[in-house]
């Protein structure tokens, strides 16, 4: 088959279609010519020779038609023409475009904005290679009250049976998290983020360090030598990209760690830390509980199930299994999970929930949309009356309406990416520090593909239904209808309208309780005054301080000179304040009939003036004084709710546990981050309070690498430049130890409810959407009936009917359609909302104050979206009207 | 094989043209007269027919065309037989010499 005359052609009528068309109509002239002559010749007169020409030829524009029809390429050409024209449509009813085009941009852009980071946190692989090899150990726990199946941090015991028994992996932990410490460079000390890993950490994550080696065995041996690995930018920032770097001794946390290694630029690990240590894990100390996080790599040579098997063997053979505590009958086993999945699971279903979010709002556009394509449909018909009567297939009506809509969708999709975009980076701007397990969220191929599909899909979805209702466009009535619109696909448009609202009233409820408990836990009683509390964190992870004197000469005086600074009332330190995470302890009650109660506490150490600088009411008894000190009765003062916890609210001053420990006082509960038994974010719970100055030198050390204490001050009005005063002030009594940062209490709450502010903004600004969508599709509405049913308005009104009658008789059709909607919807969020029960505080799912605002909000805005367009029936003049007709 | 009608009348007209071509080039109005001499008056083809036809055989690569001077001095566009369209030509013969003869045997069969 000649392929290359053919292309030609078809590029020809494409390309060159003024000079094919020219060549067809000479020749078909030179073809009629001929015929003349030839029947001039034949002795024809002049007149009958042309008429009989003509007659042969049959139609000069009839023969080229035929000849167009046939050529290559026709079918592209009408398809081109049909674009056309749709363009020209659309262009032409710049008010329907507009609103078509928004919606979708907003829709699709919600939908672009969420899905990235489902394809960044559950759908793309993490930055490391062969990800799919890399591993979480997940503990299932069957058979008891308490069943689950979850990422546990494991102990010292199961590490070491984790690295020398399970041979079918690369293992290695980390501390849980990063910690603050302090890094000396010439005379400049810098606050880092250190993270604390065994060796075989960065193998597991398959990172090959710029230079230098990973931590040997040696090193990562309890008492090993102190090594550090440095990342990229504290290489090139701190030590301006010396390459000699290796095997030189920096001071971190006031000891000499040499150089052994440092990680290439733009490396992510899972602990996003600035220098790394040695985690030197053992069964001792901090390895006696479960306090490592454990990330593995198959071996090349192994399978999974070999690994799942050789990790039960290994751990199962433990002779204490913390476990069984508290239920002896359970069956408990491991697994292997994938690390995407390991990492990523506690987000899972915030971000899922978003996602369905997103696609309730793509439902409620489709809605919107298909009333809005299904009205301008109506509008058309004796367009394409017209159309069919002149010949059109109804495949041509057809395809017309599809092009358009397809168009539509394109646009919309265009417009989308760009609102999805810019959505994202503001979601990100919002997101603290750290908060996703990803380095960056891009909008790639896959979301692309993503919000392309869906903006087609959205076309189908919302052009169905004219295209649907075109089919059955009766010729003739239409024709004779005098091109006025039928009001019909009002009941169809109302479902629409029902449909969408009981979706914004399902959104709305869940992003109110949200907001609820939000508020619930942003006013609970604070038990002691935020206002005009001002505090330093720093990194006391530091060789001298992990001897008691050394750390009390550090909190006396700068706690001294921190109450010299002008307008500073008082001045304290804490290792952990309200608002904030606190130590888990163990405590055993040692006198009266409670002698050997054992149960879980949380402790804090503080300084004489804690309660004071805080104004926490003390309730019974007496605080800590300068007297209370390593040589002395040891101390200790709680709340009220250890007291109700464990003396069923009885008078706890005077008693002991721990066997030496006396209680000398009772202070009031303030909210804290807790670790114990945590059901909100933020909660009041059994809290011991020690003197700083009563802490043993081994806690200290371990204390400080989990924590960083606060140093308060309380000011009674703003002073200014009270945050370079205070680190004036500490570095009075310790130069080389720098603010990590300065924060207010109200700082402080916010950093602790960071997760829940973010999801009030996250589907509040979906509900609102969802609002502003819905409030859209009911004023289409009632401006449609108005525009549609003018004529009979005038009629009415001509007949005696007041303007605020038709108003009511107009509007009724979106408010019926609204009720329906609110009733729709209170029931579907019966059901959808109890999913929620686990990230709402203070707040019931079924919250009669939460069902009366929305159902206000819904109410509201569907009144002023029909009174709005129902202002217009004020200004129908019945005599125009009439005369019209 | 089909047994449209419209194949077979738009095979026999490809034929007829590429026959009425073998001789040599003619015009739009040459082609028809021509066809209609050696079919003896059988086939008159209208241009509403010949004309597609032309157009088609030409994007096809099996006729190429220039404009020229007619026997009176008229402008006119010829057409003449390609390469290919000679081998078509053979090819189409062979053709419906197989499917007259076919259907002249259906037809003396008793």
């Amino acid at each position: 088959m000649p392929f290359f005359p053919k292309a030609a052609s078809l590029l020809r009528n494409l390309f060159m279609t003024r000079r094919v068309e020219q060549e067809l109509d000479l020749e078909v002239r030179s073809h009629l010519q001929l015929l003349i002559d030839e029947n001039l010749r034949a002795g024809m007169p002049l007149r009958e020779a042309h008429r009989a020409a003509r007659i042969e030829l049959g139609g000069a524009e009839q023969v080229k038609q035929q000849v167009r029809e046939q050529q290559l390429g026709d079918s592209l050409h009408s398809w081109i023409s049909d674009f056309r024209f749709g363009a020209r449509q659309l262009y032409k009813n710049p008010g329907f475009t507009l609103t078509v085009v928004l919606t979708l941009a907003l829709s699709v852009g919600a939908n672009t904005a969420i899905f990235s980071l489902v394809n960044v946190l559950l759908l793309k692989s993490l930055p490391y290679p062969h990800p799919e090899r890399m591993g979480t150990i997940y503990t299932r726990i069957n058979g008891s009250s308490a069943a689950s199946d979850e990422r546990h941090n494991v102990n010292g015991e199961q590490w070491e049976l984790l690295r020398d028994n399970v041979p079918a992996l690369i293992s290695a932990v980390s501390a849980g998290g990063t910690s603050g410490a302090n890094l000396k460079n010439g005379s400049h000390v810098g606050y880092v983020h250190a993270g604390r890993v065994s060796a075989r950490y960065f193998d597991v994550l398959g990172i090959q360090l710029l230079m230098g080696r990973s931590f040997s065995e040696k090193e990562d041996r309890p008492h090993g030598p102190k090594a550090v690995i440095l990342n990229y930018n504290v290489w090139r920032n701190v030590f301006d990209a010396n390459p000699n770097i290796l095997g030189q001794a920096v001071l971190l946390k006031s000891e000499p760690y040499t150089v052994v290694g440092v990680l290439p630029q733009g490396e992510t690990t899972p602990l996003n830390a600035d220098v790394f240590t040695p985690l030197q894990p053992s069964r001792a100390g901090e390895g006696g509980g479960t306090n490592f996080t454990a990330i593995t790599r198959l071996r090349e040579s192994a399978t999974s199930q070999e690994a799942d098997a050789q990790i039960n063997r290994a751990w199962l053979s433990r002779s204490g299994r913390y476990e069984l505590a508290g239920n002896p009958g359970a069956k408990v086993s491991y697994h292997s999970v994938p690390f995407q999945k390991g990492q990523t699971d506690s987000l899972r279903p915030q971000v899922l929930a978003l996602m369905l979010a997103a696609g309730f709002i793509l439902l409620i556009a489709c809605a919107n949309l298909a009333g809005l394509t299904l009205v301008r449909m109506l509008r058309r018909t004796p367009e394409v009356a017209t159309r069919l009567a002149l010949g059109a297939s109804n495949w041509q009506i057809q395809r017309q309406f599809w092009i358009e809509n397809l168009l539509l969708a394109l646009i919309g999709g265009a417009v989308g990416t760009g609102v999805g975009y810019l959505g994202l980076r503001g979601l990100l701007l919002l997101l603290p520090e750290h908060f996703l397990p990803v380095a960056g969220v891009p909008l790639d191929a896959r979301v692309m593909i993503f919000t392309l599909t869906v903006s087609v899909l959205t076309s189908v979805l919302f052009g169905m239904l004219p295209a649907l209702v075109a089919r059955k466009v009766d010729l003739r009535s239409s024709m004779a209808d005098r091109a006025v619109a039928r009001p019909g696909g009002l009941r169809l448009r109302q479902s629409l309208l029902a449909g969408e609202v009981a979706l914004t009233v399902v959104l709305l409820a869940g992003s109110s309780l949200l907001i609820r408990s939000l508020i619930y836990l942003e006013t609970l009683p604070p038990g002691f005054n935020p206002n005009g509390v001002m505090v330093a964190k720093a990194s006391l992870d530091d060789v001298r301080y992990q001897d008691p004197a050394t750390f009390r000469k550090l909190l006396d005086e700068s706690t001294a000179a921190m109450r010299e600074i002008p307008g500073v009332q008082n001045a304290a330190v804490a290792l952990s304040l309200p608002y904030e995470r606190i130590l888990n302890d163990w405590i055993t009650l040692s006198d009266g009939k409670e002698a050997g109660h054992q149960d879980g506490s949380d402790l804090t150490y503080v300084t004489p003036g804690y309660f004071d600088t805080l104004q926490m009411p003390l309730l019974v008894g007496r605080v800590f004084t300068d007297a209370d000190g390593s040589d002395t009765q040891r101390v200790a003062v709680v709340n009220q709710a250890f007291a109700r916890k464990f003396y069923g609210g009885g008078n706890p001053v005077g008693r002991y546990f721990n066997q030496d420990t006396l209680i000398v006082g009772e202070v009031s509960d303030v909210p804290i981050v807790s670790g114990l038994d945590s059901v909100a974010p933020i909660q009041t719970e059994q809290t011991i309070y020690v003197p700083a100055a009563q802490v043993a030198g081994g806690s200290l050390a371990i204390l400080h690498v989990w924590f960083q204490p606060d140093w308060i001050v309380r000011a009674a009005g703003p002073v200014e430049g009270l945050t370079a005063e205070m680190q004036r002030a500490l570095a009075k009594a310790d130069p080389n130890l720098p603010a990590s940062g300065f924060y207010s209490m109200k700082d402080l709450l916010a950093r602790t409810l960071a997760t829940q502010r973010i999801e009030v903004a996250l589907l509040g600004s979906m509900a609102a959407l969802a609002l502003l969508l819905s409030a859209v599709g009911i004023f289409a509405l009632v401006a449609n009936m108005v525009a549609q049913r003018t004529r009979e308005i005038g009629i009415r009104m001509a007949l005696g009917s007041t303007v605020g009658q038709v108003m009511l008789q107009i509007g009724r059709s979106g408010v019926n359609a609204s009720i329906l909607g609110v009733v729709l919807g209170l029931i579907l969020s019966a059901g959808a909302l109890r999913v929620m029960s686990s990230v709402i505080y203070g707040v019931g799912v079924y919250d009669i104050t939460t069902i009366i605002v929305v159902v206000l909000t819904i109410s509201s805005v569907t009144l002023l979206a029909t009174i709005i367009p129902s202002l217009r029936i004020a200004s129908i003049d019945p005599a125009r009207t009439l005369r019209e007709e | 094989m089909s047994s449209e009608p419209t194949t077979l009348l738009q095979g026999t007209l490809d034929l007829l043209i590429l026959k009425s071509l073998a001789t040599g080039e003619l015009h739009g109005l040459g082609i028809s007269r021509r066809i209609q001499q050696i079919t003896g008056g059988t086939f008159l083809v209208k241009p509403g027919s010949l004309f597609p036809a032309l157009h088609r055989m030409e994007e096809e690569g099996w006729t190429s065309s220039f404009w020229g001077d007619s026997e009176n001095n008229r402008r006119a566009k010829y057409y003449r037989l390609t390469k290919a369209g000679r081998k078509q030509l053979e090819a189409e013969s062979k053709r419906w010499g197989r499917i007259s003869w076919a259907i002249a045997q259906a037809l003396e069969a008793s």
